[in-house]
């Protein structure tokens, strides 16, 4: 016997699209934010949005206390996991110096909730019994994703109202892609900017870059730096957008040598065996 | 004086004149301590003989002193020192400040609206 189905073929369709658009490279998350205190006063507002994988970086400093967080999320279905990392620094006294005596904690939270929820971070604990439910500093974070409309580059927007705090919201987005310009120096002459689109990790590429008649072979690939030093850089990802580059030449097994830099155009310098200088610049892909 | 009391008194001259065993001088000493008339009696009578003895040219003779501190005072001087304690914590909560309840309860807590 053969059974019925209640959804037709449209609707398996739609319901594939929807899901794709919700989880695949098209999604634009965005993390909307509000500070506040004691519920009343509005110390700051802006958004942070960009592609599925993007993180907000939080950051509230003033002259006795500063507040770091890495927020991530794992989408999980209609939920979403998000997790937060968290560096606090107090400052609890002065020494009889007269300097600052500052207290550091790190820790880690995580909660679960649905797209479109407001997730209260209070960022020095929970209001103390008999104390009103909103008294204190605290942060609204509301989770959206929607389609990106062919927009990859993270957005940014951040409007402080007490000038007394410093309030940072960043996008962490770590590249897929990264756009690597190259010349090769010697002396006064200059080759022809020579630009390509190297992913992270992928296998290396044999280029050419010719100056002055003479054509110069290397091997180029894009790799991840090396983890940071310290567990706060680590944490809260502050080389997310530095990428390294890795030049060696054909005949040479080993490499020539290794540039790493963040994607903002600024060039680095590499001296060469041959007595050429190979300068590289990073910059984001092109947006699409 | 209870009939008790005159037998313990007793004991005490017994003991004071060495007249006895081991065992007797143990359990006078285990009255004595939880029964403080009696072993004031001890103490007044060993001031009477050592008096004695000095009076008499004994040149080793020392009088033994009677404890100074009573239960009062020593009560008294505790809760002073009790007193003194909190306030001086308190005062230098105030002016170098601590580490302000739990560390939990200090940490950022996220909660779902």
């Amino acid at each position: 016997m053969r059974r019925s189905s209640s959804i037709s073929a449209p609707g398996v369709f739609a319901l594939a699209a929807l899901l794709w658009a919700a989880q695949g490279p098209g999604t634009r998350v965005t993390y909307r934010v509000r500070v506040v205190q004691d519920g009343l006063l509005e110390l700051a507002r802006g958004s942070v949005s960009g592609p599925a994988g993007t993180d907000l970086r939080f950051a509230l400093r003033d002259d006795t206390a500063e507040v770091e967080a890495l927020f991530q999320i794992v989408p999980e279905g209609d939920t979403v996991l998000v997790s937060a990392e968290f560096f606090t620094r107090r400052r609890i006294n002065r020494s009889r110096r007269g300097l600052g005596l500052w207290e550091q904690d790190s820790y880690r939270r995580s909660v679960r909730l649905a797209w479109g929820d407001t997730a209260r971070v209070h960022l020095f604990g929970r209001p103390r019994r008999g104390a009103a439910p909103d008294a204190g500093l605290w942060v609204h974070v509301v989770l959206v994703r929607g389609f990106s409309g062919g927009e990859g580059r993270p957005a940014e927007e951040l409007e402080v109202l007490d000038a007394t705090m410093n309030i940072v919201l960043e996008a962490v987005v770590r590249p897929r892609r990264a756009r690597v310009v190259m010349n090769l120096v010697r002396g006064d002459t200059v080759s022809g900017p020579r630009g390509y689109d190297l992913v992270p990790e992928a296998p290396a590429r044999r280029v050419q870059l010719a100056m002055a008649g003479r054509t110069t072979t290397l091997e180029i690939g894009l790799t991840r730096p090396e983890p940071a030093k310290s567990a706060r850089d680590r944490v809260l990802a502050l080389d997310a957008d530095v990428v390294c580059l890795r030049i060696a030449t054909p005949e040479v097994a080993q490499p020539v040598g290794v540039v790493c830099g963040r994607l903002n155009d600024v060039a680095r310098r590499l001296p060469l065996p041959g007595g050429d200088t190979l300068v590289a610049t990073f910059a984001w892909p092109a947006g699409r | 004086m209870s009939d008790s009391h005159e037998h313990w008194l007793k004991q005490i001259d017994a003991e004071l004149d060495g007249e006895m065993s081991l065992a007797e001088r143990a359990l006078l000493a285990k009255h004595l301590a939880a029964c403080s008339h009696c072993s004031g009696a001890r103490a007044s009578q060993l001031e009477v003989r050592v008096a004695l003895a000095r009076s008499a040219g004994d040149p080793h003779a020392r009088v033994v002193p009677r404890p100074t501190i009573r239960g009062r005072a020593l009560a008294f001087w505790a809760v002073m020192a009790l007193a003194v304690g909190v306030a001086g914590g308190w005062l230098a909560h105030g002016r170098w400040g601590g580490p302000g309840g739990s560390l939990e309860d200090s940490r950022a807590a996220i909660v779902v609206h």
